[in-house]
């Protein structure tokens, strides 16, 4: 995808939440100024996003919009809320453009007409003063509130916006504000994101300028007298000044950073860490030389370990993003796929200014849209169904989020009809997923958990909502790949509860070192129920497999010299690493168990990326590869 | 020469006009990691600024200039001592 569209998908979706949010607190408190300030500024910034891409309707709707929010902030009247619910129209139907743009490349033939609808809806409720401020000058004093305040004369702001092939006129935008008497304050801004260098086209000028002059009009106007139809020139009111000097001291200092500066920071500290570790092997071989030198480097490694964790802690801490900006899309999906359906459904969500670290808040929002059209189009009922199972008409879906220790959870539950176990045994038999018999012996909490299997999907006729292909099975494997679990829980009739469970950060691994033959391999902690060491006679051949009773549970036992392709060594006592396979037990075998390391796992590549069963490698401190293990994978 | 590349430095002197717009982005694409030395510019085209403002190329010095030194270079970053 073009890189700039795919910053706007991001950046849009933000900005669209952001509005939305706002104008959401607005309707709660009508004087809240630091929230008329911040949707005005929200939907300004969103106008010159919108206006790089073919969506010229949006940018007409959202001028009308930042327009009448500019008089508001003008105006000592608030605004009513026939208004702000227009406002929100207007940025709801940005947000399903946005969609549009990413899903089809435009906005469609109808959204003149629809923008139409929407402005006339905002005009219909505007007020008489239709003597709008300009909408630049707010910002561009907020910009340069310290300049405006210190200025000892009247101030005039400037807005120059140079055609874009004056160069060929001969005209030179900079040599005219170098003639600018009296410049106070000068913002070049680009007309876009600046492009790479070789897509630069040098000879169209890129740039416009807004800035503020203590000169007189005439002189000002005299500065520009061979441009004049490309600026507008307005005088600064005091009050205006005033206000924008009062919001500045308040403003979040923030830094917008490509996320790939803070992988590489995020990778150098694991790698950090793993030099680091390798001291304690040098600390090892020089203890059996000298161990008083060998102390001094155990406490030098000590203090470098105290540093290296601050210092991760502290890259976790900028890669933490509330899960909010990723989440807010989904009320308003769930309100139109509850429309298209013939439901009404009520969503709650709590929680969702959780910070997780960034590359789960972003990959979670796909299986959790998964997960709440499931809960619409087969958890909720038809209003009529509804009423005659004594129910309100009205569909309940919760979304709780949670933070528990290092891990967050998510709960999505609806209220709806729940999930028949009966009915999950009679599909997966039917799709071949498990024998009758097995199907039968299950209890109804695993059968429940068939709907995680690949191929299986409750949907009778595949709707329009859901039953696109993408089943349960994707959603638990999106999950697994965030080393999540996901857990589901359901009683007919009264709902279903679907609960995720996720690491918070995910730079570093836990790992247990396994022993296999002369191997080692790394295992990821949250994989591993326990560890146990058991009498290798106690394991028992059960049909084509083994199996060993624990705790009085049958346990089933793999080995997992042989699913790497080796052969068992017989020990009289058996190594047992306790995991979970469709939330069972099993018991996997292995020769002996090593240390507990933290290591940075990268994700499987090359030759290593097309074989079953490896999550990826991670360097040891004495410099050697360890395959890191897919458990999940491995004993599916 | 008004753009020259010397020593890995990309050196901006006198009045750089229009033209000079497309040799400093074909001396910055051939020289990725050259940095731009701005002491004796006087005068900068709108069209070799916008190349500076979005190559972000470090400075090495700034220019004698007022208002390109106040205006111009502080949107650019220095290369750091």
């Amino acid at each position: 995808m073009d890189e700039m569209l795919a910053q706007f998908l991001i950046e849009g979706r933000e900005l669209v939440a952001q509005a939305e949010d706002d104008l959401n607190a607005l309707i709660a408190s009508p004087n809240d100024r630091a929230r008329l300030d911040s949707a005005f500024r929200t939907i300004h910034t969103l106008k010159g996003s919108v206006a790089l891409f073919d969506m010229a309707p949006a940018g007409r709707l959202l001028h009308v919009a930042e327009d009448l929010l500019d008089t508001a902030r003008g105006d000592a009247t608030p605004l009513d809320p026939a208004t702000l619910a227009a406002l929100i129209a207007a940025i709801d139907q940005t947000a399903r453009w946005i969609d549009s743009i990413e899903a089809n490349g435009g906005i469609g033939g109808d959204a003149g007409s629809i923008a139409d609808t929407l402005i006339a809806r905002l005009r219909a409720d505007e007020g008489n003063d239709q003597s709008a401020p300009s909408s630049w000058l707010s910002p561009l004093l907020e910009r340069h509130a310290d300049a405006a305040d210190a200025a000892e004369a009247e101030l005039i702001a400037f807005r120059y916006r140079p055609d874009p092939e004056c160069f060929f006129r001969g005209d030179d935008p900079l040599a005219v504000i170098a003639g600018v008497p009296d410049l106070v304050a000068l913002d070049i801004l680009p007309l876009a994101p600046w492009p790479a260098l070789p897509d630069f086209e040098p000879y169209h000028c890129s740039v416009m300028f807004e800035g503020l002059s203590m000169a007189g009009d005439a002189e000002l106007r005299t500065a520009f007298r061979f441009v004049a139809d490309e600026v507008d020139i307005l005088p600064v009111p005091a009050r205006q000044a005033e206000t924008a000097a009062e919001t500045v001291p308040g403003a979040l200092q923030t830094l917008r950073v490509d996320v790939a500066r803070i992988d590489a920071l995020a990778n150098g500290v694991g790698e950090l860490i793993v030099a680091g570790n390798a001291l304690s092997h040098v600390a090892a071989k020089v203890d059996r030389i000298d161990p008083r030198i060998g102390a001094t480097i155990r406490a030098a490694q000590t203090d470098l370990d105290r540093a290296v964790g601050a210092m991760r802690r502290a890259v976790m801490a900028v890669r933490s993003v509330s899960l909010g900006p990723n989440l807010r899309r989904l009320p308003r999906m769930v309100r139109e796929l509850a429309a298209s359906l013939g439901k009404t459904v009520t969503f709650e969500m709590t929680g969702d200014s959780t910070e997780v670290d960034k590359g789960i808040a972003d990959a979670i929002f796909e299986p959790l849209l998964h997960l709440v059209r499931n809960a619409i189009d087969h958890g909720i009922e038809s209003e009529d169904g509804r009423r005659a199972a004594g129910k309100a008409a009205t569909g309940l879906i919760r979304l709780e989020v949670k933070p528990d220790g290092d891990h967050v959870m998510i709960a999505l539950s609806d209220d709806g009809a729940g999930i028949d176990p009966a009915r999950i045994r009679e599909i997966a038999v039917a799709k071949g997923l498990i024998e009758r018999e097995a199907a039968d012996a299950l209890e109804d909490a695993q059968a429940l958990r068939l709907i995680f299997a690949p191929g299986f999907s409750t949907a009778a006729a595949i709707t329009n909502v859901s039953g696109r292909g993408v089943g349960m099975d994707a959603v638990r494997v999106a999950v697994e790949q965030l080393s999540g679990r996901i857990e589901i829980g359901s009683v007919v009739g009264q709902g279903t509860a679907i609960r995720l469970r996720l690491p918070l950060n995910a730079i570093m691994t836990r790992l247990l070192i396994v022993r296999v033959g002369a191997d080692r391999y790394g295992v990821p902690l949250d994989r591993i129920a326990e560890t146990v060491s058991i009498r290798a006679s106690s394991i028992m051949a059960v049909g084509a497999g083994r199996a060993c009773v624990l705790r009085d549970r049958t346990l089933p036992v793999l080995s997992l010299a042989a699913m790497l392709g080796g052969a068992d060594i017989a020990t009289p006592t058996a190594k047992l690493l306790v995991t979970e396979a469709g939330g069972e037990p099993v018991g996997v075998v292995v020769d002996g168990f090593g240390e507990r390391i933290d290591g940075l796992v990268r994700p499987r590549a090359g030759i290593l990326a097309g074989v079953p069963g490896i999550a990826g490698t991670t360097m040891l401190g004495d410099g050697g590869v360890l395959i890191v293990l897919d458990l999940a994978e491995l004993v599916a | 020469m008004t753009v020259r590349l010397s020593d890995g430095v990309i050196i901006l002197e006198g009045a750089c006009l229009l033209d000079d717009a497309t040799i400093l982005l074909d001396l910055m694409l051939a020289h990725p990691a050259a940095t731009i030395d701005l002491d004796k510019c006087t005068r900068l085209h709108m069209a070799v600024a916008q190349v500076l403002l979005a190559a972000q190329r470090p400075v090495l010095r700034p220019p004698d200039d007022a208002f390109l030194r106040e205006r111009l270079a502080v949107l650019l970053p220095t290369v750091a001592n």
